[in-house]
């Protein structure tokens, strides 16, 4: 009975003792500098969007791409919520990627995944659950640059990176697809310079007066992507007068 | 400094909640006829407030002075009361129109003296008061807005200077636009905004989609690219079918295909039938097409 209990005991011990392991080896585990996404030499774009075919020029957004499908069935209209993806970087192609500081590129995404949802979910509430009512928003920031070494001095704080990332040529590229079909139904590549000079160097960036400039440039491409959501959104001719021909309310204090 | 320990988390507390606490005269209301019967308190609307509550639509309040509605923490609280006045007591969220229940009492309307504001509700006869064009401006700037889908329903009403707007949507942006639209719009004085923004959960999602498939595969020709003529509300399981149709065999069938989807436990039809797409001011209301919830 005790050898069996000791048995037992040996092999909790061992799995406890894998277990551990495990999770060391996964807390201390580098991120690999390769996995970063790089914009490709002389390309066009990054290679995020799962179509680029379909874009042209849009004369309302300078500097900017886009396609929005106006299909009866598959169009914005047909969709009331959005799962928000986490942002994904490339890096610019002459960027060193294994100086990228982890740190630095967390903070960024962060940032900006939080700035995309706050301009847009009054119109596209975020979801979890795919479905047929539901798109999957994709986004990327492209060409995010590793920056100078930071030297902090006696004023370093925890908080400080150990280079600053820069953000100064980023251009965004970003789809809605349907989340159950994958199938595209808007697309946009934004090249507008918004973040000449931008550069975060601490990981709360968004409290710091210094980094001010990266602040603008990721709420200017946030409220950017929303005004061309709103434009797409816009009803043609046509769908304004059947609109208006169809809205009537529910009410009986009318005039008579 | 034993004061000022109590006093600083109960005022993080009431800033969170972001409440007023308040006490006022109510007409204990459903969900449905709340947002839908806008206006004087009539035997009509009544026996729609007890009916529906039977038929388990949210119970509500609404306040007398203004009409504004109310959804409660404990509807139990207000349940034996439905289609009856009461006073509550309650922390309110006035722009999510909420509230934290804390006393109700039963009232009689004989209680309330003449000339208090809170008879407002009480009397009848209130229809003749609005402008013609401001109404058919109000309609129009409704109409245009680009977000609104076969999912949302909103509804106003116009009582002199007055906008009451009602209805339930899925976007927090149509809420804000209804009201921004109707503000500046010349001879609005006051809007009232008792759009409801609607939850989004899993269950009532995939009530949604299938209706719309439903109505979409023998109903095409009321769906467009942008919107529809037939509204699909859900809330909590339930489907309040809305908008107009040609035909009352259509209005029949759209309400046999919702009955027909998963997860959906009641469909309230009040689909208005209507010969031309282009329909007049008349519109009937349960008031006074004795329409009730099927």
């Amino acid at each position: 009975m005790s050898r069996e209990r000791n048995g037992i005991g040996s092999v909790v011990v061992g799995c406890s003792i894998l277990i551990l392991l495990t999770a060391l080896w996964g807390c201390s585990r580098k991120q690999d500098p390769q996995a970063l996404k790089k914009l490709p030499q002389g390309a066009e774009f990054a290679g995020f969007l799962s179509d680029y075919k379909q874009l042209k020029p849009n004369p309302n957004f300078e500097n900017t791409l886009s396609y929005v499908n106006r299909d009866d069935v598959k169009n914005l209209h047909k969709y009331i919520a959005v799962i928000v993806e986490p942002v994904a970087i490339y890096v610019a192609t002459n960027a060193d990627p294994s100086k990228m500081p982890d740190r630095g590129r967390t903070a960024l995404v962060t940032y900006f995944q939080n700035a995309v949802i706050r301009t847009m979910s009054d119109a596209f509430p975020v979801v979890s659950e795919p479905g047929p009512l539901v798109l999957r928003l994709r986004t990327a920031l492209i060409g995010v640059d590793v920056g100078d070494a930071i030297d902090s001095g006696a004023n370093a704080s925890p908080e400080m990176l150990a280079r600053s990332v820069d953000i100064g040529k980023v251009g965004v590229e970003m789809e809605m697809v349907d989340s159950v079909t994958g199938e595209q139904i808007a697309a946009v590549v934004d090249r507008q310079s918004l973040g000449a000079g931008a550069v975060i160097g601490s990981v709360s960036f968004s409290h710091d007066e210094k980094y001010a400039a990266a602040n603008e440039a990721l709420d200017g491409w946030a409220e950017r992507l929303r005004d061309f959501l709103d434009l797409a959104a816009e009803l043609s001719q046509q769908e304004r007068q059947r609109a208006d021909e169809s809205y009537q309310p529910f009410t009986k204090l009318q005039p008579q | 400094m034993r004061k000022i320990l109590i006093a600083i988390p109960a005022f993080l507390w009431q800033g969170l909640w972001g409440q007023e606490a308040s006490t006022f005269r109510a007409y204990v209301d459903t969900d449905l006829c709340a947002r839908l019967m806008l206006g004087p308190i009539t035997p009509g609307r009544i026996e729609c407030s007890q009916k529906t509550a039977k038929d388990r639509s949210e119970l509500v309040l609404v306040r007398l002075r203004n009409n504004m509605v109310f959804s409660v923490n404990k509807s139990k609280m207000i349940a034996p009361l439905v289609g009856q006045l009461a006073e509550v007591t309650g922390d309110i969220k006035v722009k999510a129109g909420r509230m934290k229940l804390q006393d109700v009492r039963p009232i009689e309307g004989s209680a309330i003296p003449t000339g208090d504001p809170d008879r407002r509700l009480l009397g009848t006869g209130r229809s003749n008061e609005s402008n013609p064009k401001t109404w058919e401006k109000i309609r129009h700037e409704l109409a245009m807005m680009p977000y609104v889908s076969e999912f949302d329903f909103i509804s106003f009403t116009l009582s002199g200077s007055e906008v009451i707007l009602t209805g339930w949507t899925v976007r927090q942006t149509n809420r804000d636009e209804a009201y921004h639209r109707v503000k500046d719009i010349e001879g609005v004085e006051t809007v009232i905004n008792n759009i409801d923004i609607l939850p989004l959960g899993s269950f009532d999602m995939q009530i949604r989609a299938g209706a719309r498939a439903a109505l979409q595969r023998v109903l095409s020709r009321y769906f467009w690219g942008s919107g529809s003529d037939i509204k699909i509300v859900v809330k909590n399981g339930q489907i309040i079918l809305l908008g107009t149709v040609t035909r009352k065999a259509d209005s029949d069938l759209a309400f046999i295909q919702c009955n027909g989807v998963a997860n959906a436990f009641k469909v309230f039809n009040l689909l208005q039938v209507q010969s031309s797409p282009k329909k007049s001011a008349q519109t009937s209301g349960f008031g006074t097409s004795g329409r009730r919830p099927s």
